[in-house]
């Protein structure tokens, strides 16, 4: 008995830990119970960019965490799935439209220079462009779909008719060091954008200034291969250009695009277009909802399980229902220690795994029971029970694991907590259902006032005393 | 109380063949009508679901109910009159929408012109689901690999562990609960428009992983029994097999079951429907173990060993 006896110090001990764990450390919860957003970037490819090679998308995965840094978001999480594919989680959002804005842009920002001789065209063009802009605003208050669609295609052929007119220089965004909103005027919602370079970036800018400050000719801002602005540098500047590193664009921003197009920048350009192609937005409030449910759902499934195993097996059954809350506070405790981030479906398959967990001590009391029958005496019927069922007991949680290992393995994000949850079940159940309550039982067995086989199976027909003196 | 499995194995088979029949024919009528064996959610098909709830903090904001009228009028003035409408919450104060796949300006345009008319909306008890097209088909063939991963998995593990009749039977009786699950579910869709989203995959794959639990367990008692008695007939011992562990097999069914209904009466909607899956899956596998795969064993030795006897040659 002395090695029950350790067993069960143990047992104490662990149960103990658990406690002070789950008290000291709070349960991690996703988005989906805390509130938040969730949004899969897909990484796609260009022209200049056949293949999505894991360093672009590790770049495009740093420039998505800068600009969401400069969001302002805590906690939040940038992951590469897959290939070509990013998962962003930003807790505690709930309106995750600027995130979406911010995130999916490029901003590839470029300073061209105006092609000699091209000066009318590029007032007649952008004339042009003007007006479609202006048809486009007033079109989108109404529901002209093909009007909309035909005038995009008007605005896509301007801006490359513009994009012609002027040079690359090979100076673009990189050289930035710093960018943000500022207001134009005190009274309007006008803003411009206010562009800080750095040493390389200032002598570029200068000498792009220089080249076309007093001809006539305008320097050409371009984001994304569009014309944002097309200042024309003073004569003054012909000599050294505009030096001291600042610049500022200026093109019909509000205190929202002013800022989300500084955050962008300052964040840096995306080597290749994203886009959007998954969002699970969950409001703080209704996460809590979520929470207060699974508790009531959580809390009345193990009651129902406690009490059927009771009624059924009596006094082992009575064992079991101590193993099987020793399986609760175990199986938390790890989640705790694991740093697993519980989901609603997590939360799901920690439940059915109460109801799972009982399953080997199931196997047990039944087999139990049929030696007891067979007239062998209560302390071995226990003890064959817990042998001869172990096999089917292994047999049974391996299977599944394999279920479970397949669901990890393929599944995505949702599906993965779920899987984690039950295989952390189906382990701490094997030894919660052969360890605990076999040490338990073995105790028991030791107190005179326990060992009543009627407790252990109902309606025995013969006198089991009798019966085990034949037998013994 | 005894079951004589196998000499009435051809009621248990007629009832299950039925079931899967009628599933069968639902999953063909739901082809017709969704392109699909059952009625997908956005998860596999891509979509956007928006569940917007009045902000009831300002004054008067929930005096009345929304009206699903004025929610269409907003739909069909943003060119989504091809949408779905549910009035849902206390009071009717929150509504849900099902519309195609919205770019973020779309939705956010959307939510502008719905709030104009309906009032501001509380951005915490705001849901928002969107899946593009191509996520949902990756979704979907990822789930599906997924469980043909653990069918072969299961297959050789059983394989390995008893015999390979063994494991076709028990992937036989596997197959029977995924099919029985799928169409009850292919009936839910066309009768109560209940669809399946991925937690449906992960509910066939928990049914796969536990319903071959009280297959094995039976199989374990069958090996048990042929060791210490291999003169018996397999038809009786397989008899004896299923009756020794009945009452584990429904008790662990049972104990399974009743977290599962709490889950289903008390856990809030998007469980609701995953519960139901691993109750039918659940009490499908256990019948299947019992009156399934372990009548199939005795059915197939009994045929192979008569051919065997059948074919004197081939002895010694």
């Amino acid at each position: 008995m002395g090695r029950q006896r350790s067993i069960l110090a143990f047992i104490v001990v662990l149960a103990i830990a658990a406690i002070v764990v789950l008290v000291k450390v709070p349960i991690r919860l996703g988005l989906d119970l805390q509130g938040g957003s969730q949004i899969t970037l897909q990484v796609k490819t260009t022209e200049a960019v056949p293949q999505i090679t894991p360093e672009k998308l590790d770049g495009v995965k740093r420039v998505v965490e800068n600009r969401i840094n400069g969001l302002g978001v805590s906690e939040a999480v940038v992951q590469t799935v897959g290939e070509n594919q990013l998962l962003v989680q930003l807790p505690g959002v709930s309106d995750p439209a600027q995130a979406e804005r911010v995130l999916g842009g490029t901003a590839q920002l470029d300073f061209r220079q105006q092609r000699p001789g091209t000066e009318a065209q590029l007032s007649i063009e952008y004339q042009v462009l003007r007006g479609l802009l202006q048809e486009q605003a007033a079109l989108s208050q109404g529901n002209d779909q093909e009007a909309i669609q035909k005038n995009r295609e008007a605005i896509d052929r301007s801006n490359q008719a513009i994009a012609g007119l002027f040079d690359k220089t090979g100076f673009t965004g990189d050289s930035l060091r710093n960018a943000y909103p500022q207001p134009l005027s005190q009274a309007g919602n006008s803003w411009e954008v206010v562009l800080e370079f750095n040493d390389k970036g200032a002598e570029q800018f200068a000498q792009l200034t220089k080249n076309v400050a007093g001809t006539g000719r305008s320097l050409g801002i371009f984001l994304d291969e569009q014309l944002l602005s097309a200042p024309v540098v003073d004569a003054r500047y012909a000599e050294t250009g505009i030096t001291g590193g600042t610049a500022s664009i200026s093109g019909n921003f509000d205190t929202q695009s002013a800022n989300d197009l500084a955050v962008q920048l300052r964040g840096g350009a995306l080597p290749v277009p994203v886009e959007v192609v998954e969002n699970r937005t969950v409001g703080a409030t209704l996460g809590q909802d979520s929470i207060q449910r699974s508790i009531y759902a959580g809390v009345a499934g193990l009651l129902l399980v406690l009490v059927f195993m009771v009624v059924y097996y009596r006094l082992p059954g009575l064992i079991a229902d101590i193993a099987l809350l020793l399986y609760a506070l175990f199986t938390l405790a790890i989640f705790d220690l694991l740093g697993v981030t519980l989901t609603l479906p997590g939360i799901a398959g920690f439940i059915l795994s109460i109801g799972m967990a009982v399953d080997a001590n199931v196997l047990i009391f039944e087999r139990t029971r049929e030696e007891l029958k067979a007239g062998k005496t209560l302390y071995r019927s226990v003890e064959s029970g817990f042998y001869r069922a172990f096999s089917s007991i292994l047999d049974s949680n391996v299977t599944s694991l394999i279920a479970c290992a397949a669901l990890f393995w393929l599944g995505a994000g949702l599906v993965r907590g779920f899987a984690l949850t039950l295989a952390l079940g189906v382990g701490v159940s094997m030894f919660t259902a052969l360890t605990c309550s076999r040490t338990l039982l073995l105790l028991a067995l030791t107190l005179p006032s326990l060992r009543k086989p009627n407790w252990y199976c109902p309606n025995l027909s013969a006198s089991p005393s009798l019966q085990a003196e034949k037998t013994s | 109380m005894t079951l004589k499995v196998i000499q009435q194995r051809s009621i248990w088979w007629a009832i299950s063949g039925a079931v899967i029949l009628a599933g069968l024919i639902a999953m063909l009528i739901s082809w017709q009508q969704f392109g699909a064996p059952l009625r997908p959610s956005l998860d596999f098909v891509g979509g956007t679901r928006l569940q917007l709830e009045r902000d009831c903090s300002q004054p008067n904001a929930c005096a009345e109910p929304i009206d699903p009228a004025k929610v269409r009028q907003v739909l069909d003035s943003q060119n989504l009159a091809n949408s779905s409408i549910q009035i849902v919450g206390q009071d009717g104060q929150a509504v849900s929408l099902r519309t195609s796949f919205l770019s973020p300006d779309q939705r956010a345009q959307l939510q502008d012109a719905l709030s104009q008319e309906l009032g501001a909306f509380d951005p915490q008890k705001t849901q928002i689901d969107t899946v593009g097209p191509t996520v949902g088909r990756q979704l979907f063939t990822s789930g599906l690999l997924a469980l043909m991963l653990s069918f072969v998995g299961i297959m050789v593990y059983v394989g390995f562990r008893f015999q390979p009749d063994f494991a076709v039977f028990a992937i036989v009786a596997l197959f029977h609960d995924v099919l029985v699950t799928a169409g009850v579910f292919a009936i839910l869709g066309l009768v109560l428009g209940i669809e399946v989203d991925s937690l449906f995959i992960v509910a066939l794959l928990t049914i796969v992983g536990f319903s071959v639990n009280d297959t094995v367990v039976i199989y374990d008692r069958i090996r048990e029994t042929k060791q210490i008695d291999g003169d018996r007939s397999i038809n009786e011992i397989v008899d004896d097999a299923v009756n020794q562990t009945l009452a584990r097999s429904i008790n662990t069914t049972l104990t399974a079951l009743l977290p599962l209904t709490a889950i289903f009466f008390l856990g809030g909607d998007t469980l609701k429907y995953f519960a139901l899956a691993l109750i039918i899956g659940f009490t499908a596998g256990a019948y299947s173990s019992i009156f399934i795969a372990s009548t199939m064993l005795a059915w197939w030795r009994v045929r192979s060993e008569r051919s065997v006897s059948a074919t004197p040659l081939e002895g010694n």
